[in-house]
């Protein structure tokens, strides 16, 4: 019996020993370009800029007492990023839904693939795109021409949002649909049976189990649009100033690298918070969801 | 060799290369996206032989003298650092046919960018195209290292405008050589900016009156807050605490009334979105020359006057071809050649005689002696200020 045990033992951790030879790649991947770069980064920060710039080592917390200067970036991105956040999963989820549940077969592939299309040309070059059709000599040109008068779209705070729902709804789309394409028709028509309406069945049924999709798609599209850069800078003419964009101005124009480098470490931080919750909430919605099905 | 490109194939180039030379992007992120776009070489590291088909040594013989001996000792490779649409191919193949050194060129939206390369270390580069007021704190930090001029064998002093040479900011030459020079200057739409702009002072306030959102300024602390100090009668270089707070609270109040904030100056003014802009020499011919409409002038109240300069990178990893190259490209044949393509006016005047009338008499390309007097070059303490560039990045915050 001790014997077999100790057999058993040893032929597990022969088997632990295999997988860990395994994981090696991939754990010297993310020690050497993701955990050692984030150390460089910290040490770094509580260095101080040399006089003619770059970083010259140092131990001070002074560069995270300035971050206060950073506010309104700060406030700006939060901002701009949850509102558009929000759009995309409005905008979002209809669209999957009429994906998941009401197309069929071919027609389905299609759709779904035209949602990926836009992916086949570069984020640059659409980008670029939109620059002309907000321009002048674009929609504002058509809208003066039926007599709307002058009106300004490119570099507008309102030219980022469309730039940002653009780009990132793909990324909304799909999680959601394929959160959406799993369910069990049979629970919307066993709801519907019951005598719930259109609009109990979506609070009651859909949304709840399209929940994790949602999850995802929020956490897709949040986390890089708050540090998104190049938009603000294309669409916005560099007067809508996001996070990305001081981190930007802080190591390509002031070259001050610790107090870019604190700033980006904070933002690293508040990051890693937010995905710590996200897989929080999604580890109890999976637990919920699977003690509901259970009942 | 093939020196005289006609007019029309001027403006054809003018017309292609319709980016300005700092736009690029320090939004395409750390350049890569600038060198994928600009597509006139190979990424640095590349060791494809491009262009002429085979870097094979074969010598020109319609070269002149100016040419080092073709030596196995020089390498095979030699990387460039330096802006969009600034070197011209032929130039660079005929150095690569008579040394059998290939040239990475590496496109660069502005000097910071290439300092932040040059500092990370190990960069690769060879020879680096800086603006002058970076030249200073890279010396001390050695960045960049003295000229030998003993391996330039063919380079002349005297052939050399004293304008631009023997600044300030490099003493005897001591570390650079002017590649080319230029203004920062204002482009307007003559057709929508009737009464014209001479100064920056006018300029900063027909920008928040007149022509609100017409107007753009650049990403760039040292032009834009330095042409808004000469505006309020200050120094280009003003870092006087009083002196900036007053630019700061002026460019504050007009930044909600500015069409953008932006170095990609040539496509807003070929649209006419913008009527009125900070632009630089080469926005303004490449611009001007493809459309009568658009003026280019230099403020008569100062502003700035810039030179960028071919330097050796301290650890430059090909130091024997970057000279080779450097002897070969201030030459005035090839110092022509570059400036016909780049249009940028240059500082070697054998170079300048050689040029066809229509650049050396181009008043916006070569502007009148006088017109530069007063202008100023931006300074090492300009560039390294925190305060200015606090300044700057809490009016790009603003609302």
């Amino acid at each position: 019996m001790t014997q077999q045990s100790g057999t058993v033992a040893r032929a597990d951790a022969k088997r632990r020993g295999g997988a860990g030879l395994l994981v090696l790649p991939a754990a010297l991947w993310y020690v050497g370009f993701l955990i050692a770069p984030l150390i460089v980064l910290f040490v770094m920060s509580l260095g101080e800029r040399s006089p003619n710039g770059g970083y010259a080592p140092g131990l001070t917390l002074e560069q995270y007492a300035n971050l206060t200067s950073r506010i309104t970036p700060l406030t700006n991105t939060l901002g701009l990023a949850l509102l558009n956040t929000v759009i995309c999963v409005i905008v979002a989820f209809p669209v999957a839904y009429t994906l998941a549940l009401k197309v069929r077969g071919g027609w389905k592939l299609a759709l779904v693939a035209l949602v990926v299309v836009p992916f086949w040309t570069s984020f640059l070059i659409r980008t670029y795109a939109w620059m002309t059709v907000l321009g002048n000599q674009g929609i504002p040109r058509l809208l003066s021409g039926v007599g709307l008068g002058e009106i300004q779209l490119l570099n507008t705070p309102f030219a980022v949002s469309l730039g940002i729902v653009y780009n990132y709804l793909p990324l909304m789309v799909l999680p959601i649909y394929v959160s959406l394409e799993r369910l069990d028709h049979s629970f919307v028509e066993a709801s519907r049976d019951l005598g719930a309406g259109p609009i109990a069945t979506l609070r009651q049924i859909v949304l709840p189990l399209a929940a994790p999709g949602i999850l995802s798609g929020i956490v897709l599209v949040f986390i890089p649009v708050m540090g998104e850069y190049l938009i603000p800078i294309l669409l916005g003419g560099g007067k809508t100033y996001f996070l990305g964009n001081a981190l930007a101005d802080l190591f390509l124009q002031s070259r001050n690298w610790p107090f870019g480098s604190a700033l980006a470490a904070v933002f690293v931080a508040g990051m890693i918070v937010l995905v710590a919750l996200y897989l929080w909430v999604s580890s109890r919605l999976v637990r919920s969801g699977r003690e509901a099905s259970l009942l | 060799m093939t020196n005289g490109r006609d007019p029309a194939e001027i403006t054809r180039l003018a017309i292609q290369r319709r980016m300005s030379r700092r736009t690029f992007l320090a939004g395409t992120g750390a350049g890569l996206g600038a060198l994928a776009l600009a597509g006139c070489a190979p990424p640095s590291g590349a060791s494809s032989a491009p262009t002429t088909g085979g870097s094979s040594a074969v010598p020109s013989p319609a070269s002149s003298g100016a040419s080092a001996p073709a030596s196995a000792a020089l390498g095979d490779t030699l990387t460039l650092a330096t802006w969009p649409n600034y070197h011209s191919q032929e130039v660079l193949d005929a150095f690569t046919a008579e040394t059998g050194v290939a040239i990475n060129v590496a496109v660069y939206g502005s000097t910071e960018e290439m300092e932040a390369k040059l500092r990370a270390g190990n960069s690769g580069i060879d020879v680096v195209v800086p603006s002058n007021y970076a030249i200073e704190g890279w010396v001390a930090d050695s960045l960049i290292e003295p000229i030998d001029y003993a391996k330039l064998p063919d380079f002349v002093r005297e052939d050399w405008n004293p304008l631009f040479m023997d600044q300030a900011f490099d003493k005897g030459n001591a570390v650079s050589i002017p590649k080319n020079w230029g203004t920062t200057g204002i482009a307007y739409r003559a057709g929508r900016v009737p009464e014209g702009v001479t100064t920056w002072k006018q300029f900063f306030e027909l920008a928040g009156t007149t022509y609100k959102g017409k107007t753009l300024i650049v990403d760039h602390q040292i032009s834009s807050f330095g042409s808004a100090s000469v505006a309020m009668g200050y120094s280009l270089n003003t870092i006087d605490p009083t002196e900036m707070t007053a630019v700061e609270a002026m460019l504050t109040a007009l930044k909600p009334k500015l069409f953008a904030i932006s170095s990609d100056v040539q496509p807003p003014l070929r649209n006419e979105d913008t009527w009125l802009s900070i632009a630089w020499t080469g926005d303004g011919v490449q611009v001007g020359r493809d459309n009568d409409d658009v003026k280019y002038v230099v403020a008569t109240d100062g502003g700035e006057l810039w030179i960028d300069s071919f330097t050796v990178a301290a650890d430059a990893p090909h130091r024997d071809a970057a000279y080779a190259f450097l002897n070969y490209i201030t030459q005035p044949d090839q110092a022509a050649a570059e400036t016909e393509f780049s249009l940028f006016p240059h500082a070697n005047d054998k170079a300048t005689a050689l040029l066809p009338a229509e650049i050396k008499d181009n008043a916006i390309i070569y502007p009148p002696a006088d017109s530069l007097a007063k202008l100023e070059y931006a300074v090492n303490a300009t560039y390294n200020s925190p305060e200015r560039a606090e300044a700057w990045a809490r009016i790009k915050a603003s609302a």
